[in-house]
């Protein structure tokens, strides 16, 4: 094709330097800055990380007590809890405990909870996903159909008979594997959350291994172990860091469901969904109502903010989906 | 989607401005106005319905059959207003309120043969309520007793009556009669027991051993039913009873119960026309309401908020009410607080480290603060903190003051230096410092006090280098009650009185000869004994477990006033040579009644408002 009559003035070489080649790392930053809401959510969560991480050093050295420390005084002659000033910021809870204090270690304990259950479910729920959209057949049937019987159990009444059935011992049972507590909790929201992922992923899966590039490396004789490292899982990575994003703050309610009914992790261990559930429990929302108001708060807010990362991500990550 | 992640961002940014806004309005919520009701400023007088209403449901043991039925607030309504006792009680407050008195016998019998008989006669002019309206008998009370040794009934205490001469044969088929009752007469009924029973009385005021109408009772042989056809022997009767046909068991049968009393949610209470008001004694029963109704709720605030507004007169709740409304009606008489005559306690199994030394278990009874675990309660209405076993009431004020480990808030000093006279203190520091003092496993109830009161106990435990590994269960009492799983430790146990007799407190909960594979209320296990270890699955600390079987025997043979005095002594014994437990509250009784309410009085037998003396506008 011959230049632009009368335009003989433009170079292509001035073309060239004005179109800059961008990596997908730089593409994917380039779009999720643009995303106000998304970087919200991410700042919020990087807060909350860090009030997490360091929750005992803000507590020791910030606050100057822990949080299972009770102060008799910061409860009246009836046992309801005062309120916030300027040595207990959110007040006492019922048992006159700094619900400040209660409230940062419970930061620690839902993302904990959600990044360890999140990543075993992830775990779980990719490999059998993998495997069953690449391998198909009785393969995938056999394993679809185990994770249809997971998703048909009763996960709540299961986790009730677990934590009644297994918490009159000290040993717990199966010879102490299983004991009500934190673990149990990581094990009951993995357990029931991977069959969400091996869904996703599988259907992913399904497509990706008609794609041409499969092909080529199958027609070149690469094995099937290294078609799903090379070709298949790395295509997987947005998708996976997706739904991540998405079931942390999930799991996070799920564990804060699970404590609100006294399933969840030790008495002793702040929780958002323990506190929420004491104040319930004890009426004392009532005349105190921070005892909801701030668990709650930082509850909905951790929620929100994993919600519009993972909303980010996907946008920026994906660049099917629409804005 | 731009949209609606921008509404998510605005309730990120609202979210955020609430935490500072929160701060603001929650510390300004916590006033409350108090009342300044009158409640029993009017003078008493007869008529009115007396409204009540049940936290949650009635949750009768028995169905409210007379000879099964276990929960107290039940024997109160039966007690004051439909079964009649050879014995009773005046349906007083305090110490008055566990004093027998003669009800439907002339006196309170005549004792002989060394305190093993015991000779009633039956007033004159008693009679069975509608439809029957007949005189009551000896034989009724007897059959009373027929039922109480009826297997298929399930009379839940039924255990007390085995004091009597061929209960026991008559229970298992062995004999057709129970060979220790005889009536002589319709007027007079003998009974012969096996072996002196001082508080033999005291056993003949609950409701089973009340008249009871073999033509109605004798058709039903199965627990639960025959409450929805209970002939009243009281002052009152569930409405509609004149309608029963009680002609044969098929009639009875098909009327489908009385209907005053649906079973569950509500129980609807008249003037029985057959009562003579000259057979009782206006102490023990005023009767002036025409009309009680008993119902259910199971909303918490809407039964105060109706309390507040006067569409119903009194409760019956499920605990102590909530803080709030403890703080909402302090200073107001319409707020009444009395001795629930039970002790909550926390349990230390002597055959489990380290509560198999005694030093440990002093200890702990001398760290707790147990007025900060009072808190937890509600403060002072809650009850009185307790310093010993069995409540004063029970023990006729004999060990009033008697505070063996201190009156509140702990001595972490005296404590330790128990712990310095442990083996679980290997450098005699007061800390103990033994594997066995870490983590030790405890299980605790799932009411919102006890999470409450546990980080306090904690806390206390921690000065002395004790630590708990928590276990929170819905249902705590089937664990502790189960010997084989040797729990050491539990902040659940309660227990109350079923008579107003000290051996109804120490009798299952210190004798080695009450102890039961499971549903075991002596879980310190006090008096275990080698030949028990193996029967049970014990397994720890077995031997040199102290008991109390020959104080306990020795005080039954005692009686009245002697009574008292011999069981203060175990109480004493029990404190400092055995210490099975940590008791921490006299729980009382407490509820809120309406403006409308002129008369109010509390039943110290059954723990709950004494129907026979209230009256309302």
């Amino acid at each position: 094709m011959s230049a632009v009559v009368g335009q003989t003035d433009v170079h292509p070489e001035s073309l060239v330097t004005s179109v800059e080649g961008r990596s997908p790392r730089q593409i994917f930053w380039a779009r999720f800055r643009q995303d106000r809401a998304a970087m919200v959510g991410g700042i919020a969560v990087l807060t909350l990380l860090f009030l997490a991480v360091f929750a005992g050093v803000i507590a020791r050295h910030v606050i100057g007590h822990g949080p299972n420390q009770v102060y008799d005084s910061m409860t009246d002659d009836f046992g309801i809890p005062k309120g916030p000033n300027s040595s207990f910021w959110f007040g006492a809870d019922g048992a006159g405990r700094d619900l400040f204090v209660r409230v940062l270690y419970g930061a620690r304990t839902s993302l904990l909870v959600a990044f360890i259950a999140t990543t075993i479910s992830m775990t779980i729920g990719v490999t059998v996903g993998v495997i069953a959209g690449y391998y198909r057949g009785f393969t995938d049937t056999v394993v679809m159909r185990i994770s249809d019987v997971v998703l048909a159990l009763p996960v709540l009444l299961l986790a009730i008979g677990i934590a009644a059935a297994c918490g009159q011992t000290a040993a717990g049972c199966l010879g102490g594997f299983v004991q009500p507590g934190l673990g149990l909790v990581i094990f009951v929201i993995s357990a029931f959350t991977w069959p969400y992922i091996a869904r996703i992923v599988r259907s992913t899966t399904l497509s990706l291994r008609a794609k041409e590039f499969v092909e080529a490396a199958r027609s070149l004789g690469a094995s099937h172990k290294r078609i799903i490292m090379r070709e298949i899982l790395p295509n997987l990575a947005a998708p996976i860091i997706i739904w991540a994003t998405l079931l942390i703050p999930s799991n996070i309610l799920f564990e804060a469901a699970l404590s609100f009914l006294g399933l969840g992790v030790p008495i002793d261990t702040p929780s958002w969904g323990q506190a929420l559930s004491d104040a319930a429990g004890s009426g004392l929302y009532k005349s105190a109502p921070w005892l909801m108001i701030f668990p709650g708060i930082f509850l909905v807010v951790t929620t929100l903010a994993f919600n519009l990362l993972g909303d980010g991500l996907r946008d920026a990550l994906d660049p099917r989906s629409e804005r | 989607m731009r949209i609606k992640r921008r509404i998510a961002t605005a309730v990120l940014v609202v979210a955020a401005a609430g935490l500072a806004i929160a701060a603001t309005t929650a510390s300004a919520g916590s006033n409350s106005s108090q009342h300044a009701g009158a409640a029993g400023a009017n003078k008493a007088a007869a008529g009115g319905v007396y409204r009540v209403e049940y936290e949650s449901s009635f949750d009768f043991t028995g169905g409210f059959d007379p000879t099964g039925e276990y929960l107290g607030s039940a024997q109160g309504i039966l007690g004051n207003l439909l079964v009649r006792t050879l014995i009773g009680y005046k349906h007083v407050a305090g110490a008055p309120g566990n004093v027998v008195v003669p009800d439907l016998a002339t006196d309170l019998g005549k004792i002989t043969n060394n305190g093993k008989t015991y000779t009633f006669k039956l007033k004159d002019g008693i009679k069975f309520g509608p439809p029957l309206n007949r005189p009551i008998t000896s034989k009724d009370i007897l059959f009373a007793f027929q039922r109480i040794g009826t297997p298929s009934v399930v009379a839940q205490y039924g255990f007390y009556y085995d004091v009597i001469k061929g209960m026991t044969a008559f229970k298992t088929g062995k004999s057709k009669v129970i060979q220790g009752i005889k009536t002589p007469d319709l007027k007079t009924i003998i009974f012969d027991l096996t072996v002196p029973t001082g508080d033999f009385r005291y056993r003949l005021a609950m409701p089973a051993a009340g008249p009871i109408p073999q033509e109605v009772a004798g058709c039903f042989t199965q627990p639960n039913e025959y409450g929805r056809y209970l002939i009243s022997s009281g002052p009152y009767m569930f409405a509609g009873s004149d309608k029963l046909n009680a002609s044969s068991c098929d009639t009875i049968k098909a009327s489908g119960g009385i209907s005053g009393f649906d079973g569950t949610t509500k129980m609807d209470l008249v003037r029985n026309p057959s009562y003579n008001a000259s057979t009782d004694s206006p102490a023990a029963r005023e009767n002036l309401p025409d009309e009680f109704t008993f119902t259910t709720n199971s909303n918490v605030d809407d039964i105060y908020a109706k309390i507040g507004r006067g569409d119903i007169e009194d409760e019956v709740p499920g605990g102590t009410p909530p803080p709030t409304v403890l703080r909402q009606y302090a200073g107001s008489n319409q707020l009444k607080s009395n001795s629930g005559d039970r002790t909550w306690y926390f349990m230390l199994n002597l055959t489990q480290p380290p509560f198999d030394d005694i030093h440990i278990r002093k200890a702990i009874n001398w760290v707790v603060n147990r007025d900060a675990l009072r808190k937890a309660w509600g403060g002072p209405f809650a009850g009185n903190i307790a310093t010993h076993i069995a409540p004063d009431n029970l023990l006729a004020d004999k060990l009033k003051g008697y505070a063996p480990y201190g009156t509140g808030k702990g001595d972490v000093a005296k404590a330790k230096a128990e712990v310095k006279l442990s083996k679980y203190d290997s450098n005699h520091d007061g800390i103990c410092d033994a594997k066995a003092c870490k983590n030790i496993f405890s299980i605790s109830g799932d009411r919102a006090v006890e999470k409450t009161m546990l980080p306090t106990l904690e806390q206390n435990l921690k000065s002395i280098g004790m630590t708990l590994k928590d276990r929170v269960l819905k249902d705590a009492y089937t664990p502790i009650g189960t010997v084989r799983l040797n729990t050491p430790f539990s902040t659940r146990p309660g227990w109350g009185k079923d008579y107003a007799d000290p051996y109804a407190f120490f009798g299952a909960n210190f004798d080695s000869r009450a102890i039961t594979p499971t549903g075991n209320a002596n879980r310190g296990l006090v008096g275990l004994t080698p030949a028990l270890v193996k029967k049970f699955g014990v397994k720890g600390t077995v031997t040199g477990i102290p008991s109390v079987d020959k104080d306990l025997d020795n005080c039954q043979t005692k009686l009245e006033g002697a009574r008292p005095v011999c069981y203060a002594a175990l109480d004493k014994k029990l404190m400092t040579q055995v210490v099975p437990w940590v008791p921490y509250l006299w729980a009382n009784y407490t509820n809120v009644i309406s403006k409308n309410v002129t008369q109010w009085q509390f039943d110290q037998f059954s723990a709950v408002t004494a129907w026979a003396h209230v009256a309302v506008k």
